[in-house]
This record gives structure tokens, sequence and C-alpha cells, in this order.
């Protein structure tokens, strides 16, 4: 949170002028939004009468009425205490956005019938493939980050050209190089260990440059303690450096394995049978492909969802142990 | 006749093009305790420093524990096993608790076996009588007591020699005198020390020898008595009367 | 601390016998058939009704019920597996798979890269717009945003750049000139565009007249435009250098026509006799 005024000022959301912008520009919004043929046509028949003869009329209305309800649903929520505010606001843009999906129409028989083979084969292998891929990843990027920060011009080199080469080019590309390119050189790689390489070399490079600020970020004086007391330099990152640095990797290592959790869709061009080829699979044949997408749509907001409550545990398991 | 345990010759140093060390000798035998003063920037941090060679030096000879440290040596975590050294920010591991962080080197480089380091741990931390932090981490003790921490984890290593610098500038005043006397119990052990420190009264209480270093030189050398009550150079007393006046 | 070393290991371990795993080949593709006793083809699962996964999620359609019996009749098990449609067409399969059951249109480019031991059936290719579009026949469709599966022969077909030299394939003219062409990722795709309306994303396409019924039977708002404007060949593919498999093949797709498999298939997938150009 930022760092608040000892000084409380009104709610922005309880401020005249703020009030009246809002209730204008919802209005506006919602009378141009054109609700007439729609189910607030319906609640308001008895002001407007027959809806699809209510025209401009019919729109103003429903669009002041309903600006009325969101203004006044925004001013009292203005006067709520902080996690109340934040508990209904979550739930109220849920409710907007299950609305959104429940206009689709959507045939959810078809999608009970579906969901456990997308988490069966889909979310197990878009797990499977991460987690081996992340893994891989921060060896790469604890060696990455050591060449980085050395003093031996090949390995700065290397690794120079290494992030540079891997964070320029999108990920896709990558994924085509490797499992069309690497056959070339005589070597004939499955679609699961190519999609692997290519996560693991594009967020390798990625987490280098976290690995590397992290290491950086441990004061001269542990180097200098650690070398005083005869450490060499293996032990002392092992020991000394990278156990400090690690409260400072975690948390943005853990946003790229969120990150990589969505990007593994991409290993789906070469056949690997994760989530995303499954929501784009199985809804062909019957035409069904929005019950399939956003059914899978929701499976990745919860695995990120779950993945971040891992990283706070994480993270607050860190900042309690050093000190 | 004491073989020096430090010996300095003709030992110049530069950052850059900075002069740092001009012309430095000095020893230091078995027992001998010593005290490098000197106005900031006059080199005294660089000199304590280039003797377990945490600072390079390129000009003259430095030969610690009779091994001579130059840039190619293999063997500089030897010497660094025999040269304790205390350092004005603690540098205590964090992440360890006050025990690992005595258990560590011991441990990891002398090869010490768990137990007999913990025996030992134990020990000095009764000796720098804080034996009921030991299981606390670092960042949960005071100033005072983490210096004193970090003076027992050297001592763990038997070294044969103690380098103390400035040990005690980070500390709020009322801490310093627990330090100081741990430092001077230490002395009266008969721990080969050089220490690099304003604290006066500590001087004038167990130091052999009392050095004074202006930009980058050793002006002076001389015993505490004769330093404090008669000093040869000007430089010398101009000093002392900044420091004592109050 | 234990655990994810060895966790780390295996993974390396895994990796490693990936890369050594198939790393030699090329050329005897029936004799690898044989010693493992499968046939790996490989097909997309996005086609429906060509191949697509059914309800129990498996692998199954025209394409998948021929590809069954060419393994039936080869002796061995069948496999599938599910590049994308340009990483099939672009050869060099390295051993991969070995055999493309795909309708695979045997364009001279692709005769480059690939071979065509038999053409199975031939779809017929229409143009398909919007139900509300005006558009009465293929002329009209002449500088209008149109839209293809990338890589495919209608996408080559809009571009005036498509060459049929199969046997028994009556000859074309291109009649439509686009004013824009769009690309997709599959035949889906154009038609989910096409449904959005008339002129919405596109005004037309180009696609398999299967599979543009089979959208239509699905609701899709869209009808078809003129008469056929090519026969496509559809053929199977297989990586360059095996004459054997090749011959083989050859020998099992003609078996196939000539004892009526090859026409109840077409007829149980699309209601209609491909296998010949009437």
């Amino acid at each position: 949170m930022l760092y608040a005024d000892t000084v409380v000022s009104d709610p922005l959301v309880h401020k005249p002028k703020v009030i009246a912008a809002m209730l204008a520009a919802a209005a506006v919004f919602f009378t141009v939004l054109n609700l007439n043929g729609t189910v607030f046509g319906e609640l308001m028949r008895p002001v407007i009468g027959e809806p699809a003869e209510a025209g401009y009329y019919g729109q103003f209305a429903i669009g002041v009425v309903l600006a009325l309800l969101f203004t006044l649903n925004v001013v009292v929520i203005g006067f709520l205490k902080f996690r109340l505010q934040v508990v209904i606001v979550w739930l109220q843009l849920l409710c907007l956005f299950l609305a959104f999906f429940y206009g689709f129409n959507l045939d959810f028989e078809f999608i009970r019938k579906k969901v456990w083979f997308m988490v069966s084969q889909g979310v197990f292998t878009t797990l499977y493939v991460s987690a081996i891929s992340i893994a891989l990843a921060s060896v790469l990027a604890i060696i990455g980050a050591v060449a980085k920060l050395s003093s031996n011009g090949f390995a700065y080199a290397i690794a120079s050209f290494y992030t540079s080469f891997f964070r320029g080019l999108p990920l896709l590309m990558q994924v085509y190089l490797i499992y069309l390119g690497l056959p070339q050189l005589g070597y004939v790689i499955d679609a699961v260990p190519a999609g692997i390489l290519a996560l693991t070399l594009c967020y390798g490079a990625y987490m280098t440059e976290i690995f590397r600020a992290g290491i950086q970020s441990i004061p001269k004086g542990q180097w200098e303690a650690s070398r005083s007391l005869g450490f060499k330099f293996g032990l002392t990152m092992r020991r000394i450096i990278l156990p400090q640095s690690l409260p400072l990797i975690i948390p943005p290592t853990g946003n790229q394995f969120i990150a990589m959790l969505k990007d593994s869709s991409l290993v789906s061009v070469i056949g690997v049978w994760e989530l995303m080829f499954l929501a784009r699979t199985l809804g062909n044949k019957t035409f069904q492909h929005m019950e399939m997408l956003i059914t899978a749509a929701l499976i990745y907001w919860m695995l990120s969802m779950c993945l971040e409550l891992i990283q706070g545990r994480i993270e607050r398991h860190f900042r309690t142990k050093s000190h | 006749m004491n073989k020096p345990v430090i010996e300095m010759r003709g030992v110049n140093k530069w950052y850059g093009t900075y002069h740092a060390l001009r012309n430095v000798n000095f020893t230091v035998s078995k027992g001998d305790k010593i005290v490098i003063c000197g106005p900031s920037g006059s080199g005294k941090s660089t000199l304590i420093r280039t003797l377990n060679w945490l600072e390079s030096h390129q000009e003259g000879e430095i030969t610690v524990d009779g091994i001579r440290l130059h840039e190619k040596m293999k063997d500089i975590d030897k010497v660094r096993m025999e040269v304790g050294m205390v350092f004005q920010h603690f540098n205590l591991f964090p992440h360890l608790s006050v025990l690992e962080n005595l258990m560590a080197a011991p441990m990891w480089v002398r090869g010490v076996a768990e137990a007999e380091a913990r025996e030992t741990a134990m020990k000095y931390l009764e000796r720098v009588r804080i034996p009921e932090q030991a299981d606390k981490f670092p960042g949960q003790l005071s100033g005072g007591q983490q210096q004193r921490v970090a003076i027992a984890r050297s001592l763990c290593m038997n070294p044969k020699v103690m380098l103390f610098d400035e040990p005690t500038s980070a500390l709020d005043p009322e801490m310093v005198s627990e330090v100081l006397d741990t430092m001077v119990e230490l002395a009266q052990d008969g721990m080969t020390m050089v220490c690099v420190t304003h604290e006066m009264g500590f001087a004038k209480a167990v130091a052999d020898r009392v050095i004074f270093m202006d930009a980058g030189e050793i002006i002076e050398e001389n015993d505490p008595v004769q330093f404090f009550e008669n000093p040869q150079s000007e430089r010398t007393r101009t000093f002392l009367s900044q420091i004592l006046q109050h | 601390m234990a655990c994810t070393r060895r966790a780390f290991t295996l993974a390396a371990a895994l990796t490693a016998a990936a890369f050594t795993a198939g790393a030699s080949l090329a050329g005897e593709a029936l004799d690898r058939i044989t010693s493992e006793n499968t046939l790996k083809v490989a097909t997309d699962a996005n086609w429906a009704p060509q191949s697509f996964l059914n309800d129990n999620n498996e692998m199954d359609g025209f394409d998948v019920d021929v590809a069954r019996e060419l393994a039936k009749r080869l002796g061995v098990e069948v496999e599938f597996v599910t590049p994308a449609w340009d990483i099939i067409t672009a050869g060099n399969w390295n051993g991969r798979w070995d055999v493309s059951v795909g309708s695979m249109t045997p364009t001279k480019a692709r005769t480059e890269v690939l071979e065509f031991p038999a053409v199975y059936y031939y779809t017929p290719a229409a143009a398909a717009v919007h139900k509300d579009s005006p558009a009465a026949n293929l002329a009209d469709l002449s500088g209008k945003k149109m839209g293809a599966t990338t890589a495919s022969v209608f996408e080559l077909y809009l571009q005036h750049d498509l060459t049929i030299d199969a046997a028994g394939v009556p000859s074309f003219e291109y009649q439509i000139e686009p004013g824009e062409l769009r690309s997709y990722k599959d035949s889906t795709a154009v038609m989910d565009d096409l449904r959005l309306g008339d002129g919405t994303r596109l005004d037309g396409m180009v696609g398999s007249l299967p599979a543009i019924l089979n959208g239509i039977e699905n609701n899709y708002p869209i009808k078809i435009v003129g008469d056929p404007v090519f026969y496509e060949p559809l053929a199977i593919a297989i990586d360059k250098g095996d004459a054997e498999l090749n011959a083989k093949l050859t020998t099992i797709v003609e078996d196939m026509r000539a004892d009526g498999t090859l026409s109840a298939l077409s007829e149980k997938w699309y209601g209609i006799d491909y296998t010949s150009t009437k």
C-alpha cells in the first residue's frame, strides 16, 4: 500500500462534483448502449411502454435509471471499510463477468462432459511442462547470472549473447526454431521436450536478469566476511549469497511461473495436447469452441490464483525467517 | 626472538592515480597489540585490509604467517583462515542463527565435526558473554551484541592474529564499552591484534605500539606513553589535539 | 532439498533422453513401422469431419478411419500425432511420424518436399458467404474481402497460384479476384469471422465443401455461392526417400478403392461418395 498521510480527506466518490460527473457519464453511456431490446427494456415496460417502440425516450429512461443505480452503488460502497469494499467490488465485478459469459448461451452439459478431460490431460500437461521448464530455467538463470557478473570475458559474452538473443525473439518463433531447426543439426526431439527446451531457454534468459539483480543486491560486506573466513567462491555463492537473495528472487520468479503457465500454450502448435490445444480442439466437431475457450479461460485463471496464493505464502515465509 | 606474524616492506598501493599507501613498512610479532589511527582517508582501513588481501597492493612485500601475498597465489584461503577480521558493520550472515554464524567457517572450511564446532562456538559465545543469544538471528540483536558475535565468529577459527577495522565506529555510544571490554580481555589473553580505531583509551590501555597514518603514509610509530605525551610529529600533535580536546 | 535435487536430475535425464532418442534414421520408414509395429500418423485434431476429437476424447473422422484401415492392412498398430498443419506440409519429418493422412492436396510445391503415394478422395472446393450477402455468383466476390486457411490450397486458389497436377482432376480457372485476402489458422476460424455478419470482417471465403456444409448443418448463417471452384485431389503423404513404403501405400489405397472400403467410409462421414470426381 502507498504510504498514507495521517490527514484523511473525503473519499473521491463522495464529492458532489464527482458524483454529478459520474451520473452524467453513466447516463450517456447507458443511453448510447441502447438497451431497449434487453431485459432492462422489459423491466421498464411500465414506464416506457412497449420497449421495441420506445425509441430514444426508452433509451434515455433506461440510461438514467441504470446510471442512478450505478452511482448509488458506488456512493454506498464508498461508505464502507476497506476490506468490505474490496470484497463487494470483487463480487460485483465477478457477477458482471459471469453475466457476460452467460450471455453466450453456453451448453453447460457439454462443458460438464469435457471438463474432466481438460483437467486430466490439459491442465496436467500444462503444469508439468511449466514446472519442469521453470526448474531448468532457474538453473540456467543462476549460471547466466554468475557469468554475467564475472570478470571473465568469455563467460560474460556468452551470457549476454544468450540473454539478448532469447529475450529478443518471440517465444513462438523459438518453439518453431527448436522443433524444426534442431533436426537440421541431426537432433530430432519430440514435441514435449522441444517445448520444454524453448520455454527453458526463453525464461532462463529473463530469469538471468532476476537472479543477477538478486545476487547484486547482497551487500559487499557479505562477500568480504565470507572471504575473510576463508570461504571459496562456490561455497560463498551457495551458502551465503544465494540463500540471502532468495527472498528477492522468489516474487519475480513466481510471476514468471504464472506467465509461463500461459505462454506454455504456444507449444500447442507442435502438437502438445495441453490446455489451450484442447480448448481449441474439443469443441471443434460440434462448433462449441466458445464453451471450451471460456472453460479453459476459467481454468487458467483459477490456476493463476492458486499460484499467486502459494507465492504469497512463500514470500511470507521468507519475510518472517530473515530476522 | 619471535618470528614476525606480519611483515610489510615498502608497500605501495594506488586506486587508479590515487596513491593510497606510500612506502609502508611495519612488523607485527606474536603477541603484539597494535593500534592504527589517523584522520579519515589516511589509508588506515586500506592498510589493514591488505593484511588478508581483501585489497591488493602493487608494490612491496607483505608476508603473513610466513606466506607472501601476491596476485597469483593459490593458497590465499590458508592465510585468511589464520587471520580473523572484525568489520565496522559486523557483516554477520543474517540468514543464519548466531550459533550457525559461529559454526559455519570451522565446519565448511576446516571440516570440523558438527558437535565439536557447536562446542567451540558455545565456548566463545560464553567468552563474549552472550551464550543466551545462540539461537537468535543477527537482526534480533543490538549492535554491540552483533559485534561481539562477529568477534566470536572470528575466534572460532582459532586465528593467529585478529584484525579490527574500526569495530566501534558504527555503534551507539552506550554499546562501545561492551565491545571494547571484550577486546581488552582478548588482548589480556595474549592474542596478536591489529586495530584501526579512534578509541584512544583502548590504545592507552592495551597497545604495545600506536601507529599514526596520514595521506597513506606512516607518520609516526611509537609506544603509547610516548605517542600521547610526547608526539614527534607536528601532524600527530594536530590530530591528537583534534580528537582529545573534548 | 534432496527431493528437489532429485527432481532436477530426473528432469535433466528426461531431457537428455529425449535428445538422444530418435536421433538417427530418415529413409527406412517401412522398417521403422514394422520394427516398432506402429504406424505414426500426423493429422489435424481440429478439422471435423475429417479428423477431430470425438465425445470420448479420441481421434475420429474420415481421415482417421482411413488411417486406421491403412495400419490394419499393414498389419501394425496406429498412433496419431497432431502437429500444426504448416509443420506437416513443410516436410523433413525426420522420422517423427511416418505418414500424413490429412486430406492433403498434392501441389507442385509440396512434391518438392513430400511424396504422395495415393490420392484417396476428391473434395469440391466452394465459395461461401454470409446468408445476408447479395452475392449471387462467383463474379460478385471479386474485389471483396475473402478469407481462407493459411498455406492451404484455398488460399493458393485466391492468390491465383494453385497448380493441381494429379491424374483425373478436371481443369479449373480462377473466377475470383479478391480485393483483400485474409489468412486464418483453420477453416473454423474463417467461418467464425464470416458468421459475424456480411462484410463485418469478411465478405466471403473459399473452403472445402464438406467443411462448409458441416458448418451450415451446425447453424452457421452462411450459404454456398455458385458451383465448386475446383476439385481438390486429396492424398496421403510421406516423407521423401522410401520407395518401398510409397509403393506399398499405393497398392493398399488401390485395394481400398477397388473393394469399396473408401466409398463406404466417405458415405459414412459425408453422406456422399467423394472418392471419384462424379
